[in-house]
């Protein structure tokens, strides 16, 4: 589940940071607001939680980078030097990967091509589909989650799944 | 191909995409969950009255009876002032000094027999 929560940040904030502290705040809000509420209403809430994480983040990102700009324009940019290199170091999981090593880089290139067209949505179409097609959410419960009408759901769902299907094709990419 | 068979298809995908997360933001993702999983509190309810743990999303949901109960302490109270206020005054403190320092009360002078008990107590002492 969380997983799939961080990939959701992932796609739309661009920045696997921002995406991991979203995700978390998202999962102790959850836990310390609606413990009470019955199980089946959790993925919802959950889902209306991260949406407002993803928005706050943006809405942040405005405000800072107003004030970046403000900076940088009187030289006193911040450098972080001390960047650790082991905290970009990832080590994959090799017992999903596929046996030959043509088949592995041949899924890797997919895998990138269509990570790439999801990540180009629009950020409402992208929201759609995903909680639409990937959470399993029924138009009603996705019109909730994005705060939206179930009218403007189906729209935005149609308009992705046509976009992705003419970014693949046209990178060559048969499902 | 429609909308949802294409979705399907592309689901797989996308759920492969979530595993191939990195081993170190998947640690720090379990971590997470295990924090929230901590602070997670099933609310609990005391004699039916009094619900605890239901956090700050249901503060408003209190019922009138559990907003009674908060009065309650200070109601018993202020009944019991009021009841001491309007009873009549016995101070058995003062009741008791009296005795302690005060002349013997004037009937046991005029009883014959403790007169006689007060003699005959006298000379055995």
């Amino acid at each position: 589940m969380e997983r799939r929560a961080f990939k959701q940040c992932v796609f739309s904030v661009q920045d696997e940071q921002a995406a991991l502290d979203i995700v978390q705040d998202a999962m102790l809000k959850l836990a310390e607001n609606y413990a009470a509420r019955p199980a089946q209403e959790l993925p919802l809430l959950f889902q209306r939680i991260l949406q407002n994480g993803i928005r706050d983040h943006f809405r942040r990102g405005k405000v800072r980078s107003a004030w970046t700009t403000l900076w940088s324009s009187l030289g006193l940019t911040g450098e972080d030097d001390e960047a650790d290199p082991l905290e970009t170091f990832e080590v994959e999981d090799e017992s999903s990967l596929p046996a030959s090593p043509a088949d592995r880089l041949e899924q890797s290139q997919v895998m990138a091509i269509i990570e790439e067209a999801v990540q180009s949505l629009p950020e409402r179409q992208r929201q759609a589909f995903l909680l639409r097609y990937w959470e399993d959410f029924d138009v009603s419960e996705t019109a909730k989650a994005m705060g939206c009408s179930e009218g403007s759901v189906k729209t935005h769902c149609s308009r992705a799944v046509h976009a992705l299907a003419k970014i693949l094709r046209s990178r060559g990419v048969t499902l | 191909m429609n909308e949802k068979d294409f979705s399907q298809k592309l689901r797989p995908w996308l759920d492969r995409s979530a595993d191939g997360v990195g081993e170190i933001q998947a640690t720090r993702l379990r971590a997470a969950r295990l924090r929230a999983l901590d602070q997670w509190r099933e609310p609990v309810r005391l004699l039916g009255l009094v619900t605890v743990g239901e956090g700050t999303a249901q503060t408003l949901k209190y019922s009138i009876l559990q907003q009674g109960l908060m009065w309650l302490p200070i109601v018993i109270l202020l009944a019991t002032l009021a009841a001491k206020a309007l009873s009549p005054e016995v101070d058995v403190g003062e009741l008791d000094a009296m005795l302690l320092t005060g002349e013997l009360p004037i009937d046991a002078f005029l009883d014959k027999d403790f007169d006689q008990w007060l003699k005959s107590a006298s000379g055995s002492f």
